[in-house]
């Protein structure tokens, strides 16, 4: 068969197999993704971390509050790899369990920012209107202030501690990701295969889930990772101020903040916990830019 | 124009109503009040809280309440904070404003002076080792947490060299660590963003046409490319002024600076409701303002725009 004629078998397929094997979209964002390296290094160390905090039960060396004032403020050393803090526990098991906030603050607050945010923002974007114009009033209250702010005034007034962290943080969480599916359900509800949807006289709860939602989860999938960060920022700054988990459970920014006038003289008290923070974020980053650039997706928010 | 501002402005007063309410009823239904430290009740005589109460009209329904305080609010009053009463509360704001505009306006300054030097640069040599070398900085600088900048630089800066001071308020060997320890992990993101837009700039075909006719790589991109640039650049630096201003509260902890944001948490603590209430007033305020000029801005620089039909 020439070159360019459409005949119906072509278009069926049941001609010969066509030379480029179209392996559909997400392995083709897998071979992108493979190609960036720092994506690679944050895929790798996701899974390492959350084997590490998974099992930490096992390989942690000593419990995270086993005090032991004898050893307090050594060095790293055999016994102790990253040294003792002052009031000598094991620095390696407390960095050891404080992977658990900080992953469970990460995931928890950026899955429940889109179990509120995503419905929220494609009835907006999809029906207009009234709820429409409440969306986006809640939405603009909430970018009003920054939302570590927000974050910090409701975990005061709640109190400090891990479980009000996260209520906090999903509170602000779910803006970024609503944002972002109203704007895309208002663009694609102007598509021509949705008003053909809508003339075939499909329930809008079809339309919803099957047309509109699959356009958007490539977004949500970035979204999801590109907050993490920020969560994992928000546990270690509020923690390190003494607003986040409280002790003796560790968590690296309390680590920090616990330092205090220790880590002059001992810097391993604050090399090790904040080497962590910052391991974390660039991996979570990493994942996050690793994701857009291999679904392709267009951020103009 | 002029319509569009009174929209604009009225979108912001109907925000901060909003934000009023949920601020004010959120501080209220939670239990516990400016008699409690924390969350231990200081041991105090019934007799005594019940005074207070009236005092400032604590007893009175919560929408009761609000309305009083907006009702003064409107009139520019937003009472006197519990902690000091011999002041009002703008006269507070006012007193330790200063702290935070000082630190969280010239680490802005210094986080886009440099940022937009390093995003020019990486644009400039576009994927040659210094881009790569920019790109990668750019990244892992914007990984580090401000407190954790802070610790090292006050660790090689004020302990092993002393050149500055660790912490506290006085000349500029106090300012200098807290400024850069803020303002450097900012740059990463406007080098990034510069770089950004630049690149989209450099890829326009009147750039091409330039380098055709043979203007030299600088003449290209300070007469061609930067202005063109500039307009994305400016409408999103500008607002990290007040972003910065606001987000000093790791900095001021770790520095020990008695700025607006440590002013913030030691009230939110306390439960200093009218200090509360007016340091996220004044601070929404600020940051919803800088937006508005930020847009106005955008169409006085950019006559393509045409904000009139900008949602």
């Amino acid at each position: 068969m020439t070159a360019g004629t459409v005949t119906p078998q072509s278009l069926a397929g049941n001609d010969l197999p066509s030379p480029v094997k179209y392996a559909g979209f997400w392995a083709g964002a897998w071979r992108r993704f493979r190609r960036n390296k720092l994506a690679l290094y944050g895929f790798v160390y996701v899974v390492v971390i959350l084997f590490v905090a998974i099992s930490a039960d096992w390989i942690a060396p000593y419990p995270y509050d086993k005090i032991n004032p004898e050893d307090a403020l050594q060095g790293p050393n055999r016994q102790h790899l990253m040294g003792v803090d002052m009031l000598g526990r094991d620095m390696l098991s407390r960095v050891i369990y404080g992977s658990r906030p900080m992953l469970l603050v990460g995931v928890v607050t950026q899955l429940a920012g889109l179990v509120i945010g995503v419905p929220l923002g494609i009835v907006a974007g999809y029906f207009g209107g009234i709820a429409d114009w409440l969306v986006s009033r809640l939405i603009d209250l909430f970018s009003a202030l920054p939302w570590y702010l927000i974050v910090l005034y409701m975990v005061m007034v709640l109190s400090p501690s891990l479980e009000n962290l996260i209520v906090a943080l999903t509170i602000t969480s779910w803006v970024g990701s609503c944002r972002i599916v109203r704007g895309m359900s208002l663009s694609i509800r102007e598509q021509d295969y949705i008003e053909a949807a809508q003339a075939l006289g499909l329930p809008t709860r079809r339309i919803l889930s099957n047309h509109i939602l699959p356009q958007v989860a490539p977004l949500l999938l970035w979204s999801f990772a590109a907050g993490i960060p920020t969560a994992v920022f928000a546990e270690a700054g509020l923690s390190f101020i003494g607003m986040g988990v409280r002790p003796p459970s560790p968590s690296w920014g309390q680590m920090l903040g616990a330092a205090g006038q220790y880590w002059q003289y001992f810097p391993h008290m604050f090399i090790f916990p904040s080497l962590m923070i910052t391991l974390s974020v660039l991996a979570f980053q990493g994942l996050a830019d690793g994701l857009r650039e291999a679904m392709d997706v267009n951020i103009n928010v | 124009m002029i319509p569009y501002i009174i929209r604009r402005v009225f979108g912001i007063l109907v925000m901060l109503l909003l934000l009023s309410l949920f601020t004010f009823t959120l501080s209220r239904v939670v239990p516990g009040g400016p008699w409690m430290q924390g969350n231990v009740e200081i041991p105090l005589p019934q007799e005594q809280v019940q005074l207070f109460k009236e005092k400032y009209g604590l007893d009175k329904p919560i929408l009761f309440q609000y309305l009083v305080w907006l009702k003064n609010a409107a009139l520019l009053d937003f009472g006197r904070p519990f902690s000091a009463p011999e002041i009002t509360v703008t006269q507070m704001i006012a007193q330790v404003l200063p702290y935070s505009a000082i630190v969280g306006g010239l680490a802005a300054l210094l986080a886009i002076f440099l940022g937009v030097i390093l995003g020019i640069l990486a644009a400039a040599y576009c994927n040659s080792w210094l881009d790569n070398l920019i790109t990668s900085y750019a990244v892992i600088i914007g990984t580090i947490p401000s407190f954790v900048m802070g610790f090292v630089l006050v660790y090689f800066f004020a302990i092993k060299l002393s050149w500055f001071a660790s912490g506290g308020w006085g000349d500029y060997r106090h300012l200098v660590l807290p400024i850069v320890a803020f303002g450097l992990p900012a740059t990463g993101g406007v080098a990034r963003w510069t770089r950004q837009c630049i690149a989209e700039a450099m890829s326009a075909d009147y750039v091409r046409t330039a380098y055709a006719k043979g203007v030299r790589q600088a003449g290209v991109i300070s007469r061609h490319v930067l202005r063109n640039s500039m307009i994305p650049m400016i409408t999103s630096f500008l607002p990290l002024f007040p972003a910065m201003m606001t987000g000093s509260i790791f900095i001021e902890a770790t520095f020990g600076l008695p700025g607006l944001g440590t002013y913030f948490v030691t009230s939110s603590m306390t439960r200093d409701y009218p200090l509360v209430l007016g340091i996220t007033m004044f601070w929404a305020i600020l940051i919803s303002v800088t937006y508005l000029i930020t847009d106005i801005l955008y169409g006085i620089i950019d006559p393509r725009v045409r904000l009139e039909n900008k949602k």
